[in-house]
């Protein structure tokens, strides 16, 4: 991954520096990007490698490693980026809060940052678990998707810290059925789980991972249940199973997609040795409030790079909520860009002419932006 | 010369991220590959090939496709302006040309002309994270095209040429 695709060889330095906080793709894009204008860029990141979820998420068959690392070399050695690894840049919440935290030995404030350069961009991505919101989740044995998924790369890198999930002959079961609950119903069977079972309140063909990833699972031996939800996971010290209700589909609503409708009265059990509850991760980005980014999620109407702090833009997942990498490079790219320019503005003594009030097209959205053959359906 | 130079993606290493979309929207504007989402969830980024013969060429009323120095497919949309036929849609194989329905009527790739002109590849290519794609000649091409690219190509292009019954 070429992150500094714009250009052949840097540029002459133009004496401006970037703290990039986060090196998931959203931040080496960024970074790619200034790097490329000239000017100093710094990436701190918590764990020890760059790359953020494609190094520490997504399962390793699916990206090359070395994609991701010859990228990073180049960033370093050819535009003179750097590195600080381990570093965890902290607002005003406490320590290890999130998936990954156990990896920083450094702890740098965001103040320190703003005071040290003349920007900052925040491409922390969305790592903090989210609740199910059911009794019994806090149950030692259920995990998110991420706090199964992060230790199987993450103890690569630190086994004394850091192990995976043992599931040797354990019954595991999923919540959900995106993208991310597939990676972890594979992993688990591929690491020896006794049984994977997917619990889902849709149907199959309404999954939002697609058909065809559910015949990809079920072909490696996994189980789908469909039109179930959990309402409560079982167990005194640890997890024993879940209970579930029974769903049906309802009309399908504007977007043309059939709800699910539960029946209290259809109630049952399912045994468990562990639950992973793949229903997503929230952004939880430092300063979050401060920043006035609680206001900023998904579906608002504008891009919003720079943070009601001056100097200090967002970017990625940690603005979006998760996404793709796609998505994120694109954000990083233009918070880059509109960092960019409204330094240079400053520099004039022209803020006021800075506007990142671009509107979010559907374009920005959806993939697929433009009229295909295929998807009219025409031959 | 073994051939001119073009995009290869190997659809069995794509993970349909999105990367090369955002890449390209991002580099022109408009992006000329698209990440299409099939109705069984397989993720497909459509683009052009650069055809030695192209059907798209043939197809166009104006003349407004032509064949480029290096062998690409260039659209010229001063000759273009998105014609009533919309005959270049239909009649690439591989959903590679696109309508926008904005002022620049119709988009296709043009293997980053600019940015080959000052010695870079295409931009979409130097992103991806999967290792997926490709700037390569027919050599080339042969060779990445393995049995595994060519079964998961199979199973996109079930998808853009359905079967008529
Ligand atoms: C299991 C899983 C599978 C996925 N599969 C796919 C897929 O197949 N295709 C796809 O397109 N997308 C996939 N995604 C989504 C994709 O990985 C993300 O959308 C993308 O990585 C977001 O990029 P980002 O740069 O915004 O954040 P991230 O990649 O999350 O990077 C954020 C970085 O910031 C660092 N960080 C966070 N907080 C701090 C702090 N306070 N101080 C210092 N550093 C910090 C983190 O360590 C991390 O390195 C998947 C996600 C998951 C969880």
């Amino acid at each position: 991954m070429n992150f500094a695709f714009l250009r052949d060889a840097p540029p002459r330095s133009n004496g401006r520096s970037v703290a990039v906080i986060g090196a998931g793709p959203s931040g080496l894009a960024a970074t790619g990007f200034l790097a490329g204008l000239g000017y100093k860029v710094r990436v701190f990141d918590k764990l020890p490698k760059a790359g953020g979820l494609m190094v520490f998420g997504i399962p390793a068959e699916r990206i090359p490693e070395q994609s991701i690392a010859a990228g990073v070399k180049r960033l370093e050695q050819d535009f003179g980026v750097e590195f600080k690894l381990r570093t965890k840049i902290c607002g005003s919440d406490a320590m290890h809060e999130d998936t990954g935290d156990h990896f920083s030995s450094d702890l740098t404030s965001l103040g320190e940052l703003t005071r040290d350069h003349d920007a900052v961009i925040i491409c922390t991505g969305s790592w903090r678990p989210r609740k199910m919101n059911i009794p019994g989740e806090d149950l030692p044995g259920v995990y998110s998707g991420l706090e199964f998924l992060f230790p199987i790369r993450a103890a690569g890198y630190d086994s004394q810290k850091l192990k995976a999930v043992d599931v040797t002959d354990k019954t595991v079961l999923v919540i959900g059925a995106g993208f991310s609950a597939v990676d972890v119903a594979l992993a688990a069977q591929a690491h020896g789980a006794a049984q994977v079972k997917m619990l889902y309140r849709r149907t199959r063909h309404e999954a939002p991972c697609g058909i065809h990833d559910v015949c990809t699972m079920e072909d490696a031996g996994c189980e789908m249940a469909e039109l179930v939800t959990p309402v409560r996971v079982l167990g005194t010290d640890r997890v024993t199973g879940v209970e579930v209700v029974q769903c049906q589909l309802g009309e399908p609503d504007a977007s043309g997609r059939r709800c699910s409708l539960p029946d209290s009265c259809a109630k049952a059990e399912m045994d468990a040795d562990i639950v992973v509850a793949a229903i997503g991760e929230i952004a939880a980005p430092p300063f979050a409030e401060e920043l006035g980014l609680d206001k900023v999620r998904k579906n608002e109407v504008h891009w919003l790079h720079m943070t009601k702090l001056p100097g200090v833009f967002v970017a990625g997942d940690a603005l979006t909520g998760p996404s793709k990498i796609g998505k994120a490079v694109y954000s990083g790219l233009k918070a880059a860009k509109s960092l960019a320019a409204w330094l240079s503005l400053k520099a004039e003594d022209r803020e006021d002419e800075y506007s990142d009030d671009e509107v979010i097209t559907p374009q920005d959205w959806h993939s697929g932006p433009l009229e295909t053959p295929a998807a009219k359906g025409s031959e | 010369m073994a051939g001119h130079k073009t995009i290869y993606i190997d659809y069995s290493r794509c993970i349909g991220c999105e990367t090369c979309e955002a890449v390209c929207r991002f580099t022109h504007g408009l992006p000329r590959v698209n990440m299409t989402r099939a109705k069984d969830g397989v993720m497909m980024p459509l683009y052009c090939r650069h055809c030695e013969t192209p059907y798209c060429v043939r197809a166009c009323p104006r003349g407004a496709l032509l064949k480029g120095r290096e062998g690409e497919v260039l659209l010229e949309p001063a000759l273009c302006e998105g014609c009533e036929t919309k005959n270049c849609l239909l009649a690439c194989p591989y959903g590679g040309i696109f309508m926008t329905m904005m002022t620049e009527a119709m988009v296709k790739c043009d293997l980053c002309l600019s940015r080959r002109a000052v010695g870079l590849g295409p931009a979409c290519v130097e992103m991806c994270p999967c290792g997926a794609m490709f700037y390569a000649d027919p050599d080339e091409i042969a060779e990445l095209h393995t049995d595994f690219a060519q079964a998961a190509e199979k199973r996109v292009l079930a998808h853009i040429r359905p079967k008529v019954k």
